[in-house]
């Protein structure tokens, strides 16, 4: 028998349970509450912090059926079988002919959903039946015991597997740890779908073809080549400009104007006068497209350049010029998206590389608070219609210094990235049509406005800090055995594949590899290219391309083998080393996590969480945020979400900053190990200027993202706010509470309605009445369809708690004039009066729900699979110590990394 | 086997729906190469064709309408090919003339940009990144490529990739990326019938082995892992076993001798500077392509868009300078008629490759070639810049069960037209039709060919009207 003592102390309920219809507290006492009070008062009752010992200890479990009999049975009769028996079945279920047996039964989805109703006070409706705190603690306790029973007993007797390929994410990650390059790979490979969980790295779905299989080689193989070199470092080409000089091209064109001007006018001599003087003014005065400005003659000039002729590229130098002293004659960027300054660079910009872009800048404003940001693109322009421009700088870069004290800001970008480039740039010589050469161009991208000032650019390509470059060396390192091609061969190919395999590699791995190494070579003019072949089969391999667990060799848990444990079949140190990083880093282990795999020190909790420490301090865990908080709040709705349908005060910055601002929250939840109930609600949230603007908070300068005090309005804090989530859950142009209930039920408490039925009347809006109504209204009218009511009892109430907030989030008061109303009865006539209302419900009345929601959720991530009923009892046992630890997300994060459940097949 | 925790413990289970179990790939594909020259099945072809700048579209009320509009007059079976399409009227029961289709992703984009997504449907855009999708030769390709020599033939007037919004090329692969078009008949010819490629026979050899290799990788894990966990890398292990077969296939080819042809009635050294003779030698390539069975996909774009580039020669033909400015003269006294000439003789040479086909017997099978070849040729314009309605034909393909000799006219009489008075352009005006989505015609062309899809890019549908 595996499960020789299956529960664990501290899970059994078996006290009176708290619920929120039941809540004696007078409304109005809650509402004075603090937040922080709420949260308090909330955690008072969870279940999770009861501190309660087993009652259960059976060398073979059985179910409890005596006191069902005994208890149970009577309790369900008197207060749901009336509605729920032989003569009424609403909801179409039946109470009286479960089967109470959950070890063996079959009826562990039906229990599970009644211990949900019950729990959340959702059944009975209170209006109608009768249900005692004490008969309602008693339900919920047998049943809970009874499904922790079931649900150890399944997950002992085993059937999940987490053996899956890598997602395409952590494959792109992957090849950038073990090559040293943070390029993109895997744009090639087709995009993954998501399970019912949102998750991507679901084991179900990660699906194999010969389409992907042959993309995994083409992408191994370029990334290899992209990784190593041959040959001398090529020669670097540098462009100076000044902006004395990239001025020059526009002065002509005044003086021509000019003497247009007084051409046409030559009969009039005082309308000449006149209008050239008019004409001489607007020489000299600002724009608000980027210009020239020449102090010594005080004279501005648009900067207007044209792709015909390639007339504007700068010839590049062999090599680096002195650097000019700072000048006054300058570029002048004012903000805007649609103008910049363009340095056109000719037809020599290298495919490979870096291109290192430097300038010397300042703000022109002396106001310290008027920080704006510059951004690089680069683009090119081959003819009327064959044209690009794309961004090429990772993130703004504020220009912080003063205009009497310039400085240098720099950018290093992979040429190799860019895409597309200018594909004439080879054939079409300079001058002709189409045009071959490429530009950079470089932008202010300020929320608000405040110029920039720049007096020279530098560009250098292709840049190698070292040569061979360190990706190559990473490769091909220095080594005794270099003088024998076969030796050396193998020192390459048993350092490369440990890594990429991330587990000791035998040695008949190495031989084979070894072989086709020398069956290779002689269709290779170089050791390196044959071994680029050869490593591109490492990277194809299921050794690398699949998540495997190990069944040949089945290890006991190192310490984790203490009394009262389930005894499942635990993975071994490089698999748990594995798993670690695609849940942390979304990559594979380092060099450091391997060694602590290989002396099997990981196995030891002490040592594993220390792990979990230096992974989260680690710049790697961003990805971990962005990819968590994009799969587990269906973000992809944000990005569908299409700009071009005119919402007025929607553009393009503020999409970006409603994209980030959830993934920032949660990564400062998580570096500040706050409590998860900050998701809830937060007296601050992560703002850029943009999105400041946006929420109508003040003296937030700059497009990077930091923390931001929030006032005790109420109008934002914690995820529910957010603009973009309440965008993505809108229908473009207005609020939708029936999606922003949904998704509050599927992401924030994992406790998803079912979808519509297939016959659902549509809203007729072409109904006179209806039409008159608002949105609400019709909502609620909807509702009252009978074939509607059930499901939309239960999404309803929450959605309609968010009506003040419009489609892309901003606070609201009126809608078409009428006040907005935004108070809804829940199903057990609890009153939700708006956001306010929502969230002090959820911090009183469903601490436990949430945050057992949230480690679902994250387990599901961490496992990459499905979670099963089995595994019931250890999601309650990780929320039970994520409670009892104060709630905190990378305490949630270490519980699960550390748990039975993560170390287990 | 597991229950999923979410769909029972929250209400999903409502839903009555069974679970959906990923079933494992089957080692179907482990058999013996297939030989084209064993495949007792008539071959399926396709061949695309582009011409930019549009087509002549004078309003009803012109003088010029009823002879040099592109589009016929009248409706369904009964219709009239005016004199731009006139050449075609050998070929009337063997084509349908469309009208009232486009890709909605590029409705309003100027037609100039718009040559990039013809076969794709992707959102290209004007400006700004650039990201394409999957055309539809390549789409067919993939399913027959490996039944002959060459996978796909791609040619263009203007030769290479061109650029992004610039393209010279109808072919885009998987992920979007360009595919270079051959604008030399000597090369085209050589490729065809002259030299094979030595570096592929290297590459085929370093595949092999690397397959062979990832096989052992496979058989060895595979021992490690739990019978459930072996069902699933079962997926991983028929994608080798299908790239091997590729690869066998591949070998095969580089080791069959090429077929010998008459080549001597061609002059392979021609240049857009001989224009009617270079477009009919690009023509005849495709042919003998197709007679051999040396591909059965094949693009050609005859020019790339804004008269950049040598295919604005071709003009030259009908005796006018430059092909892309007769576009813009239609306002001229005789601008449509000219317009109309220089889209007549695109029309003759198409039409005598098509009258080729359908008179020559398809080589082991029922029917004559055409029967057996459908050919799409059209543009991503009609009015000037306007990227709506589409000026289509559909051509051959009655073996796969095309229903022919109709004017499938959708748009009627009121398509947008006129030539440019100097103001707001016809492609800047509200649209007086609502396409249907070019995909469409797509999808009705895949299931043709004999491709098991409901789908192509942004379809919504199939064109019931052509079978």
């Amino acid at each position: 028998m595996k499960y020789r003592s299956l529960i664990w102390p501290g899970l059994i309920f078996c006290t009176a349970v708290g619920f929120a219809a039941d809540r004696d507290s007078p409304e109005s006492n809650v509402a004075r509450l603090t937040f922080q009070e709420l949260k308090e008062a909330g955690a008072k009752d969870s279940k999770y912090l009861q501190q309660l010992t087993s009652v259960v200890d059976a060398e073979v479990p059985k179910a409890d059926l005596a006191a069902f009999e005994k208890t149970i049975r009577p309790i369900l009769q008197r207060s749901c079988v009336r509605c729920h028996g032989a003569e009424t079945t609403e909801g179409n279920i039946r109470i009286d002919t479960l089967d109470p047996n959950l070890l063996q039964g079959k009826d562990v989805a039906w229990w599970l959903e009644i211990l949900a109703v019950l729990t959340n006070g959702e059944m009975p409706p209170p209006d109608e039946v009768e249900l005692a705190d004490e008969d309602r603690s008693a339900v919920v306790a047998w049943l809970s015991r009874e499904l922790q029973l079931a649900s150890s007993v399944r997950r002992a007797t085993g059937g999940h597997s987490s053996f899956r390929r890598l997602t395409r994410y952590e494959y792109n990650y992957a090849l950038q740890d073990i090559l040293g390059l943070p390029y993109d790979f895997a744009k090639d490979l087709p995009p993954e779908p998501a399970s019912d969980d949102g998750f991507q790295n679901s084991s179900e779905l990660l699906h194999m073809s010969v389409v992907q299989f042959e993309t995994y080689r083409q992408i191994a193989r370029k990334a290899l080549s992209r990784a190593t070199v041959q040959g001398e470092r090529p020669p670097v080409l540098y462009w100076s400009v000044t902006m004395k000089d990239a001025a020059k091209i526009e002065w002509p064109k005044q003086a021509e104007q000019l003497e247009k001007l007084k051409e046409k006018f030559k009969d009039d001599p005082d309308k000449q006068k006149k209008e050239a003087d008019r004409l001489t003014a607007t020489f000299t005065k600002p724009h608000n497209n980027t210009y020239y400005h020449d102090p010594s003659t005080g004279r501005t000039a648009r900067a207007n350049w044209q792709y015909h002729g390639a007339k504007f590229a700068f010839k590049p130098a062999a090599s680096l010029p002195e650097i000019p002293a700072p000048s006054d004659h300058v570029a002048i960027i004012p903000q805007g998206r649609n103008h910049g300054l363009i340095v056109e660079l000719g037809n020599r910009v290298p495919d490979e590389g870096t291109m290192r872009v430097r300038v010397r800048a300042s703000r022109a404003s002396l106001e310290e608070s008027r920080i704006p940001s510059l951004q690089l693109e680069f683009g090119w322009r081959a003819s009327n219609e064959g044209r690009a421009i794309l961004r090429i700088s990772a993130e703004d870069t504020q220009i912080k210094a003063s205009p009497d004290k310039p400085e240098i800001y720099q950018w290093d970008v992979p040429l190799g990235e860019i895409y597309p480039r200018n594909s004439v740039r080879d054939t079409s010589p300079m001058g002709a049509l189409p045009s071959p050469s490429e530009y950079i161009r470089l932008v202010n991208s300020s929320a608000t406005k405040g110029d920039i000032r720049l007096d020279y650019v530098e560009v250098a390509a292709p840049v190698y800090d070292q040569w061979p470059p360190e990706s190559h060396k990473r490769i091909f390192f220095d080594s005794a055995a270099q003088e024998n091609e076969s030796a050396y061969a193998r020192e390459v190919l048993t350092a490369f594949m440990s890594r990429a395999w991330r587990r000791p590699i035998a040695i008949a791995e190495v031989d084979q590899k070894l072989k086709l190494f020398h069956t290779m070579r002689p269709r290779c003019d170089s050791l390196e290219e044959a071994m680029v072949e050869v490593l591109a089969t490492v990277l194809s391999s299921p050794d690398f391309l699949y998540v495997i667990q190990d069944e040949s060799a089945s290890e006991s848990v190192g310490d984790a083998g203490q009394q009262g444990q389930l005894n499942s079949e635990v993975i071994s140190a490089h698999e748990l080393a594995t798993r670690l990083a695609l849940f942390l880093w979304c990559s594979v282990p380092d060099a450091q996590l391997l060694k602590l795999a290989e002396s099997e020190e990981l196995s030891d909790s002490k040592v594993l969480a220390d792990e979990v420490s230096r992974m989260l301090a680690d710049r790697r865990t961003l990805r971990f945020s962005e990819q968590f908080v994009r799969q587990w709040l269906d973000m992809q709705l944000l990005d569908f979400l299409d700009i071009k349908q005119h919402v007025p005060g929607f553009d393009p910055l503020l999409k970006e900053a409603m994209q980030n601002e959830p993934i920032a929250l949660f990564h400062e939840v998580l570096q500040n190990d706050a409590s998860v109930l900050d998701f809830i609600h937060a007296d601050y949230t992560m703002a850029n200027e943009r999105l400041a603007v946006h929420y109508g908070l003040p003296d937030v300068h700059g497009n990077h993202f930091r923390r931001v005090k929030l006032d005790a309005g109420r109008m934002r804090g914690g995820l529910l706010t957010q603009a973009g989530l309440l965008a993505m859950n809108s229908n473009g142009t207005d609020s939708h509470p029936l999606k922003r209930g949904v998704w509050l039920l599927e992401s924030l408490l994992n406790d998803p309605p079912p979808p519509p039925p297939p016959a659902v009347p549509e809203i007729d809006l072409a109904d006179p009445e209806i039409a008159k109504m608002t949105l609400k209204e019709r909502i609620e009218d909807h509702r009252n369809h009978a074939a509607c009511r059930s499901c939309h009892a239960k999404i309803d109430p929450w959605g309609i708690a968010f009506e003040n907030y419009d489609a892309i989030g901003r606070w609201r008061t009126q809608i078409n004039g009428k006040p907005v109303d935004a108070v809804s009865l829940l199903f057990n006539n609890q009153k939700l009066d708006g956001m306010d209302g929502l969230k002090r419900f959820l911090l009183l009345n469903r601490q436990d729900q949430f945050v057992r929601a949230m480690v679902h959720k994250m387990t599901t991530y961490a496992l990459g699979r499905p979670l099963t009923f089995a595994d019931h009892s250890s999601i309650d046992r990780i929320t039970a110590d994520v409670r009892k630890q104060g709630d905190g997300l990378a305490t949630m994060i270490r519980l699960v990394a550390t748990s039975e459940l993560f170390r287990s097949k | 086997m597991p229950l999923n925790l979410n769909s029972l413990d929250r209400r999903r289970f409502l839903r009555g729906t069974g679970l959906a179990l990923a079933l494992p790939l089957f080692e179907t594909f482990a058999r013996s190469p297939v030989r084209a020259d064993d495949d007792p099945s008539t071959p399926r072809r396709l061949a695309c064709f582009y011409f930019p700048d549009g087509v002549p579209m004078p309003l009803p009320e012109d003088p010029a309408y009823r002879d040099w509009a592109w589009f016929p007059l009248g409706n369904g079976e009964e219709f009239t090919f005016t004199k731009v399409l006139e050449p075609l009227e050998p070929l009337r029961n063997d084509l349908t003339v469309l009208s009232g289709f486009s890709h909605p992703a590029a409705r309003s984009v100027h037609g100039h940009s718009n040559a990039d997504q013809f076969l794709t449907a992707a959102a290209t855009g004007y400006d700004g990144p650039y990201q394409n999708s999957i055309s539809l030769d390549q789409l067919y390709a993939g399913h027959v490529g490996e039944k002959t020599r060459i996978s796909s033939l791609v040619m263009s007037t203007d030769g290479g990739t061109g650029t992004p919004r610039g393209a010279h090329t109808l072919s885009f692969s998987r992920s979007g990326r360009a595919i270079p078009a051959e604008h030399r008949p000597k090369r085209i010819f050589d490729m065809l019938f002259v030299k094979s490629d030595d570096d592929a026979a290297r590459r085929l050899a370093l595949s092999d082995s690397a397959l062979d290799d990832l096989l052992t990788d496979t058989r060895r894990l595979r021992k490690r892992l739990s019978s459930q966990d072996q069902r699933s890398l079962d997926e991983y292990l028929s994608s080798v076993r299908e790239a091997e077969i590729k690869v066998a296939k591949a070998k095969h080819w580089i080791n069959t001798p090429l077929p010998t042809v008459d080549a001597d009635h061609l002059n392979l050294e021609l240049t857009p500077d001989e224009p009617r003779l270079y477009v009919q030698t690009m023509f005849e390539l495709i042919y003998l392509a197709f007679k051999t069975d040396s591909t059965r996909v094949a693009t050609y774009q005859i020019g790339r868009e804004n008269g950049v580039g040598k295919s604005d020669h071709l003009a030259r033909a009908v005796g006018f300078n430059l092909a892309h400015h007769l576009s813009h003269e239609t306002k001229n006294v005789n601008g449509w008629k000219n317009f109309g000439i220089y889209c007549r003789f695109l029309n003759e040479e198409y039409g005598r490759f098509a009258m080729k086909l359908q008179q020559t017997p398809e080589p082991a099978g029922e029917g004559s070639m055409l029967d057996n070849t459908l050919l799409l040729f059209g543009s991503a314009s009609s009015a000037f810049h306007l990227s709506r309605n589409y000026p289509l034909i559909l051509t051959g393909g009655k073996n796969m069960g095309f229903k022919h000799g109709q004017y499938l006219n959708q748009v009627g009489t009121n398509a947008q037209g006129g030539a440019w008075d100097g103001r707001t352009e016809p492609w800047q005006k509200k649209a007086t039709h609502i396409d249907e989505p070019l995909s469409n015609l797509f999808v009705t062309m895949l299931q043709g060919l004999g491709i098991r899809t409901e789908k192509f890019a942004d379809s919504d549908g199939t064109v019931s009207e052509i079978l």
